[in-house]
């Protein structure tokens, strides 16, 4: 029966279809469109977040390919262990202790995203 | 009473900001966007300007200054725009609710509930806010009337001194006199090119002069209503309230009736990007996103010959998105040259309107566009959806446009903040 999930057969209640056990609910019943949701979990401040993409294999061994995006948050402050972005007669990305005193900051990477496929 | 305060933001720049945001080697470089139709300059930086390249230069006419002076040109790329000025409007959004979108580069906020000590210094914060996490510059006018704020604006813009912010509030009657009387009749608001030269011509030269005329000559030269209410609003009594929308709604409409009939298209393309700019804010501020859209255009029932055209949009993908929206309609909006007509009034109605959590979106925070999105033939005299470059500015570039311009998007930028495959590239330094 496809009904009782097998987990939840003691002390069920049949509720609408769904099986549940008492003191343990089902938190699908309360929330049955939240799937996870990757801007929340990527983007904290979206009117301050661009992306940019890596070019070049310097990273490789590191798991950053070329063609990775970089999510690119410009509200953080970095420390000086943080990926910044910065702008020297190209975009260029690295420990924020690596920048160049003359140049400005640009923004501070929160995440690279490389899809296998 | 509570004493009414409002600020204009208004970016310096705006289209040749956000080219710079993602070019920051064009910084301290002479650089114009011109309309898409490569027609003529619609915003300039301070070292275009610098060159006396004026406002709405034909790019033919100019093309030498251009060659000599290492002038970086772009087309607008009205898309790119669209979503700085979705992130702007939404930051101001999160400091008050309290806005009005005025154009894609202006806004009003009211400022009167939010218990404001130090209104010079909030300006400030706001303008580093707005510099540092979207990355363009803006200037702030603070004043009791909207007339005043854009005034306001407008001298933070163009003195240096003012750090980007001019607040007349509790300022001394002899500064705000010398500042009216520094800025011509052009700035304001409301008195715009017909009337000036009107003014001038009975000796009234400056905003100053303006503020000191009688309610009655007010009235006789600039419309009983109109008159008053703008000497009224130069002394600082708000005559104007924030525009802003009622309840989250079925349909969002935007229409206008034109000062004078025009066939010009350019106009239309102008008015129906506006259109857009202002309901894709309400439909973002509520949550939700079109299905569908029209746009409608009537020539004048009183003029023989009376003749609506409206043609609707439906997006695969339901949107919010300012420029997606304007892009597809000014498409669309083309056919009505067909007509022959004089257009009188036009408006924009989106409707079939949905929730946006109900719809998948992308990591930039909006459905994407989707691949098959042809419609990069965008943005047709775009520059013309900026209400402040005025109606010569557009007749311009629709002029050039009639001798056979077609379109022409080589000069373009990337569309770095709304295309997966058109994003800026980084190295990495080892």
């Amino acid at each position: 029966m496809k009904k009782h999930l097998p987990t939840h057969q003691d002390d069920a209640n049949d509720l609408y279809g769904v099986s549940v056990k008492t003191g343990f609910p089902n938190p699908s019943i309360d929330s049955p469109l939240d799937s996870p949701d990757f801007n929340k979990l990527i983007i904290r401040h979206p009117v301050a977040t661009y992306c940019m993409r890596i070019s070049g294999n310097s990273w490789e061994r590191l798991g950053v390919f070329d063609g990775d995006i970089v999510v690119i948050d410009r509200a953080i402050v970095p420390t000086p262990i943080d990926l910044v972005v910065w702008w020297e007669g190209g975009f260029a990305l690295s420990r924020h202790s690596r920048m160049p005193l003359s140049t400005e900051l640009w923004g501070v990477v929160t995440a690279i995203i490389h899809q296998y496929r | 009473m509570k004493r009414s305060v409002f600020a204009l933001i208004d970016c310096n720049n705006f289209f040749v900001s956000c080219e710079r945001l993602f070019r920051p080697d064009l910084e301290g470089r002479p650089v114009v966007v011109l309309s898409s139709n490569d027609g003529c300059a619609v915003s300039r930086s301070n070292e275009a300007k610098a060159l006396g390249i004026p406002m709405g230069a034909p790019a033919f006419k100019y093309r030498e200054t251009f060659r000599r002076e290492s002038v970086v040109q772009f087309s607008a790329n009205f898309e790119l725009y669209g979503d700085i000025s979705r992130r702007i409007t939404q930051l101001l959004t999160s400091i008050t609710p309290r806005i009005e979108v005025y154009s894609v580069d202006e806004s009003f906020l009211d400022l009167s509930e939010l218990g404001i000590t130090d209104y010079e210094a909030w300006g400030r914060e706001v303008c580093r806010l707005v510099r540092q996490w979207i990355g363009v510059p803006i200037s702030i006018g603070i004043a009791p009337s909207k007339t005043l704020a854009k005034l306001g604006a407008a001298h933070a813009k163009t003195h240096p001194e003012a750090r980007g912010v001019y607040s007349f509030i509790d300022k001394p009657a002899a500064e705000i006199e010398s500042l009216l009387k520094a800025a011509s009749l052009r700035d304001i608001w409301g008195v715009g090119r017909r009337l000036a030269p009107q003014l001038q011509s009975m000796g009234i030269v400056n905003a100053y002069e303006l503020s000191r005329l009688s309610q009655n000559l007010a009235r006789q030269l600039m419309g009983s209503k109109h008159g008053a209410q703008l000497v009224a609003e130069l002394n600082g009594t708000s005559c104007f309230g924030l525009v802003e929308e009622g309840t989250p709604a079925k349909s969002i409409s935007r229409t206008r009736t034109f000062g004078e009939d025009t066939t010009d298209l350019g106009v239309l393309e102008a008015a129906v990007a506006n259109f857009c700019a202002r309901a894709g804010h309400t439909l973002r501020r509520d949550g939700l996103m079109a299905r569908r859209a029209s746009v409608f255009v009537t020539s004048s029932k009183h003029k023989p010959n009376y003749k609506t055209w409206s043609r609707e949009v439906r997006f695969q993908m339901p949107t919010a998105d300012t420029g997606r929206l304007a892009s597809s309609l000014i498409k669309v909006l083309q056919a009505v040259k067909a007509e022959h007509m004089e257009y009188h009034r036009a408006g924009v109605l989106l409707y079939d309107l949905l929730p946006k959590e109900s719809l998948q979106t992308d990591l930039l925070g909006y459905v994407d566009p989707g691949a098959h999105d042809k419609s990069n033939r965008r943005m047709h005299a775009l520059d013309a959806m900026n209400l402040k470059y005025g109606k010569e500015t557009l007749r311009f570039a629709s002029e050039l446009l009639a001798q056979s311009w077609q379109p022409k998007y080589h000069l373009r930028s990337p569309r770095y903040a709304t295309r997966w495959n058109e994003l800026q590239k980084v190295r990495i330094i080892i």
